[in-house]
This record gives C-alpha cells, sequence and structure tokens, in this order.
C-alpha cells in the first residue's frame, strides 16, 4: 500500500503547484529556481486513504551536490520501496534538461511516476510531445497535466496506485545525454516560430546595455507602482474607516471612561488638544489599530502584490545576472538580490531564503545585511508617514544612508571574513505571464501571515509600554541612557522607549516615535538608528535558527558598532 | 576552429565545449544542467567587466559566473 508520495524535479518546474493541488495546502509559488526552501508536507485523501505528500525542492540531478539535494537523495533512499512513489514533475517545454533527473530516478529503482507539466506553454512554445511514446521509451507512465489549471491531476491521480517498479542499467553521465537524445529525437516535435515579442524581451534582459535599462525602468516603476497603491488604499479605504466611522464610537468610549481612569488610559491614550489622535494617542484601541491597518497593511498589501508579480514574470533571475558582479564585491553573488528583496518585505523570509546560497560566509553575510540595512514594508511604510510628512527628500535620504552602510559593510565583511564567494550559476526562465488567480492567492497568504503574526505583537507591546510609562518605570531606564541619547545622538532621553519597542516591532517603534515632537534631523536620526540597529526579536530567533548562536553574537556586535557609528556621525554631520 | 573560452565567444555564435574546471562537485552540477564537454551552446550575452555569461543550452538559459565561463573552453568556426 502506498502511504508517501514525493514530488521530484528540478527547479522551477511547478511542484509546488501540483503540491497545493494534490493536498489543498496553500504554498507559496513563483517563476525562480529555489522558491521552495524547505520540505513540505501535506495530505492527499483517496477516498478513505490518507497519503503524505511531501514536496522536495527542485534538483537538476539525484546526486549530492548540494544541500537540498542531499536532504532530497537522503530520503528517498531510507524509504521501503513498496511504500511509496516518487511523481517525478518534468517541464514539457523543457523535456531534454528534466529528463536528465527522471532517468536517474528511474535507474535507481525507484517507483516513478512522471507528470509532464506545463503542457499549454509547451504547446505555446511550439513544441509537442507524444507522451504515449515517451512513457513507452522511459517504461513508466507518463500524464500530460497542467498544474495552474488543474488538467491532468485527476488522470495523474488515478495513476498513483498502478506504478510499477522497473529496472533500467544505470549508465555514464556521458551515455544518458545520449539516451535522452534518442528518446527527445522520438518523442518531441518541434515547430518552428518566429521570434516573439517575449523572446526579444527576454534577450534584451541580459545584455549589458538594454539589461540595465530595463532593470532601472522596473525598480522606478516598482517603486511608483507601490506608492501609488499603499496612498490610494490609505486616502481611499482605511483613512475614511478610521476617521469616519471608527472616530465617533471611540469618541462615546473615552466620554463614558473618564480621561483619568486607567483603563482610559490603556484603551483611548492621551488626548491630544482634547481630542483622539491616531498617531499620537498611544492607546490599544487608536494608535494600535491606526498604526498596523491604516498605515502598514496598505503597503504590506501593495508591496506584496508588485514582488508577487516581479516573482512570477520572472524578472528577479534576471536581475540577480546584472547585480552579480556588484555583489562579488562584497562578498555575495548575483541570486542574494531574491533573499535581499524578500527581506524588503519582511526580514525573516529573507533570512530563510539565503538557503539558497552555497556557503556559510555568503549565507552570515547576506543575513548580517538584510538584518541591518534592509528595511522591512512595515518600517518603510512607517518611514514614508512621519518623514514623507516632513519632505520626500529626506524619505531618500534614509535610503541613501542605508544603502551606503550596505556598501561600506559589505565590503568590510568581505574583506575580513575568511572563504570565497562561490560562482553564480543559475537557470534563467522565460518571462510568464502570470496567472491572476496565483497572484491573488499568493498575495491572499502574505496578509494572512502578517496579520496572524504582527497583529497580537502589535497589541502586547502598546499594552506593555502603557502599563510602564502608567507606572513611569521608564524613567529609571532613560536616566541611565540619558547621556547616549543625548550626547551621542543627539536625541531626547525619551527616544530610548522607541528605539527599545523597536526590538518587538518596528513600526510601532516609529509610532512611538511620533508624539516625541522631535525636530526633522532628530526624526531622521533615529528612524535611521531604528533601521539599523537590531532587527525585531522575530527576525533574531530566526537568525539563531538558521545560524546558531556564534554567528547571530557576531552579528549583534556588527549592528551595535554599526548603529552607534552611523547614529554618531549623522549627529555630527547633519545641520 | 578556434579555440576560445566562453567568454570570448562572440553573441549567437555557437561553440563545442572542449574543456570544464576542475572539481568534481562543479563538473556533476554542471553535467546535471546540461552542460558537459562535447556539448554545443549558444552564447547569448556577457555582461561586461567580469560579470557572467549567459549560454543557451537546449532549451534553456543558464548564466554562469565569469570565473566559471572564463574556464570553459570552446571551439568555434
Amino acid at each position: 500500500m502506498i502511504k508517501k508520495i514525493f514530488l521530484a524535479g528540478n527547479p522551477n518546474v511547478g511542484k509546488s503547484v501540483i503540491f497545493s493541488r494534490l493536498t489543498g495546502v496553500q504554498v507559496i509559488s513563483s517563476n525562480y529556481a529555489g522558491t521552495t526552501i524547505e520540505l513540505m508536507r501535506g495530505f492527499l485523501k483517496i477516498g478513505e486513504e490518507e497519503i503524505e505528500v511531501i514536496d522536495l525542492p527542485g534538483t537538476y540531478s539525484f546526486e549530492p551536490n548540494s544541500k537540498s539535494e542531499e536532504v532530497a537523495v537522503a530520503l528517498l533512499k531510507e524509504q521501503h520501496k513498496d511504500e511509496f512513489i516518487v511523481i517525478n514533475i518534468v517541464d514539457s517545454t523543457n523535456l531534454e534538461r528534466n529528463l536528465y533527473l527522471t532517468l536517474q530516478l528511474i535507474e535507481e529503482g525507484l517507483p516513478v511516476l512522471v507528470a509532464l507539466n506545463m503542457c499549454d506553454e509547451a504547446q505555446h512554445h511550439g513544441v509537442a510531445i507524444d507522451s504515449q511514446k515517451l512513457s513507452q521509451l522511459l517504461g513508466v507512465a507518463v500524464v500530460p497535466t497542467c498544474a495552474i489549471t488543474g488538467l491532468g491531476i485527476k488522470t495523474l491521480l488515478g495513476e498513483i496506485n498502478q506504478v510499477k517498479l522497473i529496472s533500467r542499467p544505470p549508465v555514464s553521465h556521458r551515455q544518458r545525454w545520449e539516451e535522452i537524445g534518442v528518446i527527445v529525437g522520438q518523442a518531441q516535435q518541434l515547430s518552428h516560430r518566429h521570434h516573439t515579442l517575449r523572446e526579444l524581451l527576454e534577450d534584451a534582459s541580459v545584455r549589458p546595455f538594454s539589461g540595465f535599462f530595463i532593470a532601472i525602468f522596473v525598480t522606478v516603476a516598482c517603486f511608483a507602482v507601490v506608492r501609488f497603491i499603499g496612498e490610494t488604499l490609505i486616502t481611499r479605504i482605511s483613512d475614511p474607516i478610521f476617521f469616519n466611522l471608527y472616530q465617533p464610537l471611540l469618541n462615546k468610549l473615552s466620554l463614558a471612561l473618564g480621561q483619568e481612569s486607567f483603563i482610559h488610559h490603556l484603551l483611548i491614550g492621551d488626548l491630544i488638544n482634547g481630542a483622539i489622535d491616531f498617531r499620537q494617542s498611544l492607546g490599544l484601541l487608536t494608535t494600535a489599530p491606526y498604526i498596523e491597518f491604516a498605515m502598514v497593511l496598505p503597503y504590506i498589501i501593495s508591496f506584496y502584490f508588485v514582488l508577487g508579480l516581479l516573482e512570477d514574470i520572472g524578472i528577479l533571475p534576471r536581475l540577480a545576472m546584472l547585480l552579480d558582479n556588484i555583489l562579488h564585491r562584497i562578498g555575495l553573488h548575483g541570486f542574494a538580490i531574491i533573499p535581499v528583496l524578500l527581506g524588503l518585505g519582511c526580514n525573516i523570509p529573507g533570512i530563510l531564503a539565503t538557503r539558497n546560497l552555497e556557503s556559510k560566509r555568503e549565507r552570515f553575510i547576506a543575513s548580517t545585511l538584510i538584518s541591518i540595512g534592509v528595511p522591512c514594508v512595515a518600517l518603510q511604510a512607517m518611514i514614508v508617514g512621519l518623514l514623507g510628512s516632513f519632505s520626500g527628500f529626506y524619505v531618500a535620504g534614509v535610503y541613501l544612508v542605508l544603502f551606503v552602510i550596505w556598501l561600506v559593510l559589505g565590503t568590510i565583511l568581505n574583506y575580513f571574513m575568511k572563504g570565497y564567494s562561490p560562482e553564480l550559476l543559475m537557470e534563467i526562465p522565460p518571462y510568464r505571464i502570470p496567472s491572476l488567480q496565483t497572484l491573488l492567492r499568493k498575495l491572499f497568504l502574505r496578509i494572512k501571515g502578517f496579520l496572524i503574526e504582527a497583529a497580537p505583537i502589535v497589541l502586547l507591546g502598546v499594552l506593555l509600554v502603557n502599563i510602564l510609562l502608567y507606572l513611569k518605570l521608564f524613567d529609571f531606564f532613560t536616566g541611565i541612557t540619558a547621556p547616549l541619547m543625548h550626547g551621542l545622538f543627539g536625541l531626547p532621553k525619551e527616544a530610548v522607549v522607541a528605539l527599545a519597542m523597536g526590538f518587538f516591532r518596528k513600526d510601532v517603534a516609529v509610532g512611538m516615535l511620533m508624539p516625541l515632537a522631535l525636530t526633522i534631523k532628530q526624526t531622521f536620526i533615529a528612524v535611521v538608528l531604528l533601521a539599523v540597529s537590531f532587527p525585531c526579536v522575530a527576525t533574531f530567533f530566526v537568525f539563531f535558527k538558521e545560524l546558531g548562536l556564534k554567528a547571530l553574537l557576531k552579528a549583534a556586535l556588527v549592528m551595535i558598532s554599526v548603529a552607534i557609528i552611523t547614529g554618531g556621525l549623522l549627529n555630527l554631520l547633519m545641520r | 576552429m578556434k579555440k576560445i573560452t566562453l567568454v570570448q565567444l562572440k553573441e549567437k555564435h555557437k561553440g563545442v565545449i572542449l574543456d570544464i574546471p576542475q572539481g568534481a562537485v562543479l563538473q556533476n552540477k554542471l553535467m546535471s544542467m546540461g552542460i558537459y564537454k562535447g556539448r554545443e551552446v549558444t552564447k547569448i550575452s556577457y555582461i561586461g567587466l567580469k560579470g557572467p555569461v549567459a549560454i543557451k543550452v537546449g532549451r534553456s538559459v543558464m548564466v554562469l559566473g565569469y570565473g566559471m565561463a572564463n574556464k570553459i573552453i570552446v571551439e568555434t568556426q
């Protein structure tokens, strides 16, 4: 009886989409190699039975050439052969390269079922594959599928219990490629197509001049679109809801509670000029929800919508190629741009995605740079909200300072850390037109993740701070740190409370700066300090889990130094 | 017939791979991606300034770092 199904295949062939189809478990999929960084498990129900489905990270061969491949190979070798099958997912637009793994799996004596995925796209490319002929030549069942639309999934399910073991003698690498040449020659027919606009764009985006031009255009367009969607959501939806619907209710509550009561202090906070001010009152029902839902959430939505588009179109690997050169100078290679971009959403998925980098040294440099110099979207939204009200010039200034820190710190780390940076070696996927359904599903998944993880911490953080403020317990703390805050950074001593809050949630921390009535220079320095000092505690924890205590301590030392040096320098240099 | 590196190969030109950098792990990895001695590849682009090289292997586009591409020798017309 079959108890487990393993999904194996080359990177970026749609394993995650098939996984979602089989198990109903929603996972994030994109158009680049290495989206899935850990084993995903789910269950498939056929009648009364439950079969475990395991989505293996993408691999080009059944040989342990990298960490993720080692895991996949070891896992498959320890299974009992009559209790599992491997569904080998094959990209039909690229049959030849995919069959290398297929033949290796069959030669290993594993029970294999082939899903010929993306068959609709193959047709567009003028690729016709005779799946029966292919099945004959391989000796295993072959089912054409299109995971995105769900085509062929039922047939695939029907074949699961019919998989037979066959024997195919192992051959040398060279012989295997020769065999593949023969198989592809018989099972696949190519019809000639003229170059399409898409192919022209694909070519142009990996060439020196046109490539950079496209990359700059895309970057600027992305910033503009994120800003536009974010602002529109705020001015058209969230602000009207808060000011027109929610505030009248709170006014009544405020009256009923009476300004002097402790509960009023917790829930509503302080009245500013006799009225509730969502930005400054600092109450559990006022500032806390306003920050999360009216200042940050709109940007979460717009950022992840645009990131999802970039991921699914397939622009990111091309950016990686263009930036390889520069990133080599700071000890990384081109692929590191993907964790960095994910880190702009939230540092945690960014640090997790550094698993795709080969060496521990690279992972340390990338993770440290992400923790220090890549502000998450929650923090960025607050920076725009706070500094943007002075002038866009200051917002750009923050990014400039962070970029300089990146270059300087990266160069220093690259110089002093032992080891070398491996070379870039990756496949570039074709451009694809994203499916709106997949895009929205992914967006929904990420927003849900944000709400579940952020909301409770925000409420807890504001509650804690309010109690401590009420009991005046911060006074001692602010007293000791006052020389540092004032002497070095030129900030009022109360700012330390906001900086400490940054350890829980960066967005709330910026929110706590708002009632302090800082000058523009002070605000700028405080915001930069929040960005470059410790990342939030959740990122800290992931850093520790991924890279170990020693690396975390080293990184923490770097963070403290960078914060002190940058804050001090800005205070000296700015007028 | 000339023997040149992948970096030197002109854009849109074809070349047959003659030599691949040393190292069993790297060679295996390249092999599994379809890059091996005797394989014909088409150069797509070189970013310049010691940046990476893009080549077409079969139907896929592969990007190789400069150090690697500079050690891959191809034979071309």
